[in-house]
């Protein structure tokens, strides 16, 4: 499903002292199929935009289309359902939504909240119980007697069991231990070759370069740039005013660069770094 | 959430902003008081004026102060409506079953409705211009005589300003988890009373679950930085008396003396 | 050189736990020191947090502060010694204010008011938060806020600041701000510093790399010698150093040097060899 953005603005507590611009005059458009990466520094509001997508929160001016609905600011909180279907969120720390008292239970709430039958939604956990990279026997348990990683796991199977054509990241790997961030994108890299559309909030920007096919770079509420993550991160204006960290392989290219070495585009990952020093050192 | 105006902290900066919170803590009970000491329409209007002056002071739009009626509206209709019908009248200007209309009814709702609107201003004016945990500095030092019979002064102050430092975490969080829930299709107040309940319960659980963890982060992260029980500790926030808090005061007792006169008016 | 914190044959479980999370580990670290402690998620690294500074009480062995056995007795003024910055920047902030928050811990060691007011003013200073002083934490980010957790546990003034995944919860630019000041401040104080964290490059500021997995440890040195592990250090959780993997693309064509190389010598020598070619 593609996702446009049009003028969207978003005013928190409008008409009081306190109101401040979460969003201000955003227009861009996620594509389809694609693995969108957003990024931005603490409070610039992109937990804001993505919000919008679900109709969790609505535009003060501006719409989001989202495939053939459109939200507005006067859109009735009636019959979003459809939506919020199609459109599956993991937001930060997604383990505190788990409440039921069996894994299985917590992980088919969603899929019947949304009008599938018992057995559907069953058949849903067993698949995504696996999917996430835990087995059956999982299922039993309370979700509260599993790690914090286990349980994070369980909470990202308990969105995708409702089989969302899009998939929305809040920093979904805050506070893993590396090897389990890996797994974790790497699902979420399968996700898409099955032809899910997958939007990731993050600051890793290692994550960015390795996996996003299209970047947006928020500041301030307001949308500075979108594109090619190898595009973005060599916008030279960008980097001068610090809106951007540059991922490790771009960083070290730069470095390099001070003396001898030579890059037309900055590398963002670490083959595309390595490939680019071998070809400079051994001169084909 | 975001919507109710009353016991909301508003930053700003105004001689009431200034005053001791003490002084404005006792001094808005005492006006309270007083309030049910008007009787008639000179000392209601008085006391209107004086409330009016309050807030043209605090330098804060009167727009928020009829906000902060919103929460409290139905409650202010259903009242003045109740004594507009049910006011007995030897003579009634309308009459229907067991409902009179009068003109003493309608003297009496209009006074019970400015006794809202003055009690409503002026405690808006308290929380907007004082913060809750001064408002909690303040309780501890009234109650102070109090620890001469062991009363844990200390102890409830702070735990006051922690349940206050509390809230808007917990409101975070509710929003958190209900955005959480609705994007795995949970729609609250939709259905009948039953599905409505029961919708609570992905909320309630989680909410109770992460209140938890955070109070035993917090418990955690006090008792590192040496907090024991509230006993040999001193204190970084002082409370100051000055001289417009006396002014201040004096002027109250003008106030009350002119009332007193006006009732007798 | 003196040892600051030695811990001995200690065991810990939860209650209700079926494994122990801290199992009979021993470990010393010296005055002056930055340890990091590495390894995966629920390998026991919080939990020893909480041993070392006497929030939860050890089944058996003993943790030494500053050469004295804590107990019951004299936690209180071992716990003086240790300031830790948690991972939540929301659920250690305690007062009201940024200034509250600081004094916090002046307050609960009963010093006078006057002197509260200068150290509080000192501490704000050294993180560079003065002007927020009167904000309340709402209105702070993420960084700010932990910068504050940082000034109120420096204006009790410790010996040792351990900091339990401080970083994580902050974009790029709030994590090389809090680290530099932890950087900065251990030289100009003569602290100690602990840092637990996942992330691999951060422990490259650190002398020594303690990893921890099930609650032992399985490693302990150098960061050179940790680095130098490749691809074992997967089975603790942990990633391997950027240059590890950069020079494992690069193949063995190359001539570099054996062992681990930071990115500075990687560069250094990469440099060497365009300059020869
Ligand atoms: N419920 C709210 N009420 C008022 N202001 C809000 C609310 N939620 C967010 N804001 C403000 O809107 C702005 C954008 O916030 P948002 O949460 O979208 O940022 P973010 O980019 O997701 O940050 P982070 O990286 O910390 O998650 C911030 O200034 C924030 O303080
Ligand atoms: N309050 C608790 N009650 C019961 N068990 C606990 C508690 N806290 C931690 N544990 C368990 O103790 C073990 C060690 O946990 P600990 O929090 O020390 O790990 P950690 O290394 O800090 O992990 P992380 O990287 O996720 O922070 C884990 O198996 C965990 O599940
Ligand atoms: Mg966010
Ligand atoms: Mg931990």
């Amino acid at each position: 499903m593609e996702i446009t953005f049009d003028h969207v603005t978003h005013s928190y507590n409008p008409n009081s002292p306190t109101a401040n611009l979460g969003l201000d005059d955003v227009s861009f458009t996620i594509k389809d199929k694609l693995f969108t990466a957003i990024v931005g520094q603490t409070g610039s509001g992109k937990s804001t935009l993505v919000r919008h997508i679900n109709a969790l929160l609505k535009p003060t001016s501006g719409n989001i289309k989202v495939g053939e609905r459109v939200i507005t600011s006067e859109t009735n909180n009636k019959n979003l359902k459809p939506l919020r279907k199609q459109v599956g969120m993991v937001f930060q720390f997604p383990e505190n939504q788990l409440f039921e008292d069996t894994v299985e239970k917590d992980i088919m709430f969603g899929p019947m909240n949304f009008g599938a039958s018992e057995e559907e939604a069953r058949e849903s956990a067993h698949k995504m119980i696996k999917m996430v990279g835990l087995d059956e026997t999982y299922l039993t348990q309370s979700p509260f007697d599993l790690s914090g990683g286990q349980m994070r796991r369980v909470a990202i199977a308990g969105v995708l069991a409702s089989d969302p054509e899009t998939i929305i990241l809040d920093e979904p790997t805050a506070g893993l231990d590396p090897v389990g961030r890996k797994e974790i994108m790497e699902l979420f890299k399968g996700l898409q070759e099955e032809g899910k559309t997958i939007i990731l909030i993050t600051h890793n920007m290692d994550d960015v370069a390795d996996y996003a096919d299209e970047m947006a770079v928020i500041h301030r509420g307001k949308l500075i740039t979108e594109g090619l993550p190898k595009e973005v991160f060599n916008n030279q204006d960008l980097l001068k005013e610090d809106l951007l960290t540059l991922p490790k392989s771009a960083a070290f290219a730069k470095e390099l660069s001070k003396k001898g070495f030579q890059f037309d585009k900055l590398p963002i990952t670490i083959d595309e770094l390595g490939i680019e020093i071998k070809q400079q050192l051994n001169g084909d | 959430m975001d919507k109710i105006i009353l016991g909301r902290y508003l930053p700003g900066d105004s001689l009431i902003y200034r005053l001791d919170p003490r002084g404005k803590f006792l001094l808005t009970f005492y006006f309270v008081g007083i309030v049910f000491l008007a009787n008639n329409v000179a000392s209601y209007a008085f006391l209107l004026a004086f409330v009016l002056f309050a807030v043209y002071l605090s330098k804060i739009n009167l727009g928020f102060f009829i906000k902060g009626l919103k929460p409290v509206f139905w409650l202010i209709l259903f009242t003045v409506v109740l004594q507009l019908l049910f006011t007995p009248s030897s003579h009634p200007i309308w009459h229907w079953g067991i409902f009179t209309l009068s003109k003493e009814g309608m003297v009496i709702a209009g006074y019970i409705f400015m006794r809202f609107i003055l009690i409503i201003f002026i405690s808006t004016l308290l929380t907007l211009t004082t913060t809750p945990i001064e408002i909690s500095d303040s309780i501890e030092s009234i109650l102070k005589p109090l620890k001469k019979v062991r009363f844990p002064v200390t102890q409830v102050a702070l735990m006051l300003s922690i349940a206050l430092r509390f809230v808007p975490l917990l409101v975070d969080e509710t929003t958190k988890i209900m955005d959480a829930q609705r994007a795995r299709g949970v729609d609250f107040g939709e259905g009948g009373i039953i599905k409505r309940i029961k919708s609570f319960v992905p909320i309630l659980i989680p909410l109770f679950v992460s209140s938890f963890s955070i109070a035993y982060d917090l418990a955690i992260a006090m008792e590192s930085r040496g907090y024991k029980d509230g006993e040999g500790r001193s204190k970084y926030r002082v409370l100051s008396w000055s001289k417009r808090d006396n002014l201040m005061v004096i002027f109250m007792a003008a106030v009350t003396i002119i009332l007193l006169f006006l009732r007798s008016y | 050189m003196e040892k600051i914190i030695s811990i001995k044959d200690l065991n810990y479980t939860y209650p209700d736990a079926k494994h122990p999370a801290i199992n009979n580990l021993s470990l010393d670290i010296y005055k002056n020191e930055w340890v990091s402690i590495v390894g995966k998620n629920g390998s026991g690294k919080s939990t020893l947090t909480k041993l070392i500074d006497g929030l939860i009480e050890a089944e058996s062995g003993t943790i030494a502060i500053d050469g004295q056995i804590i107990n019951e007795d004299n936690i209180w003024e071992a716990r003086t010694k240790i300031g830790i910055v948690f991972q939540n920047p929301d659920h250690q902030f305690v007062g009201a204010t940024v200034e509250d928050d600081v004094a916090f811990g002046l307050e609960n060691q009963g010093i006078p008011r006057d002197k509260m007011v200068t150290e509080v003013d000192e501490a704000l200073k050294l993180v560079k938060m003065s002007d927020f002083k009167k904000r309340d934490p709402q209105s702070l980010s993420g960084g700010q806020k932990q910068r504050v957790a940082i000034a109120g546990v420096l204006a009790t003034k410790p010996q040792i600041i351990i900091m339990d995944e401080s970083t994580s919860m902050l974009d790029p630019d709030g994590r090389r701000t809090v680290l530099n000041l932890v950087q900065q401040l251990r030289q100009e104080q003569d602290l100690t510093i602990i840092s637990i964290t996942h992330d691999i490059e951060e422990t490259e500021l650190s002398q020594r790399i303690v990893v921890i997995n099930d609650g032992k440890i399985v490693q302990d040195g150098k960061p050179v010698e940790i680095y130098d592990l490749g691809s074992n250090l997967r089975k603790f959780g942990l990633e391997e150093p950027f240059t590890n993997k950069l020079i494992s693309t690069l193949g063995d064509k190359l001539k570099l040097p054996e062992g681990y190389l930071n990115e500075e010598e990687l560069k250094q020598q990469l440099w060497k060899l365009h300059s020869i070619m």
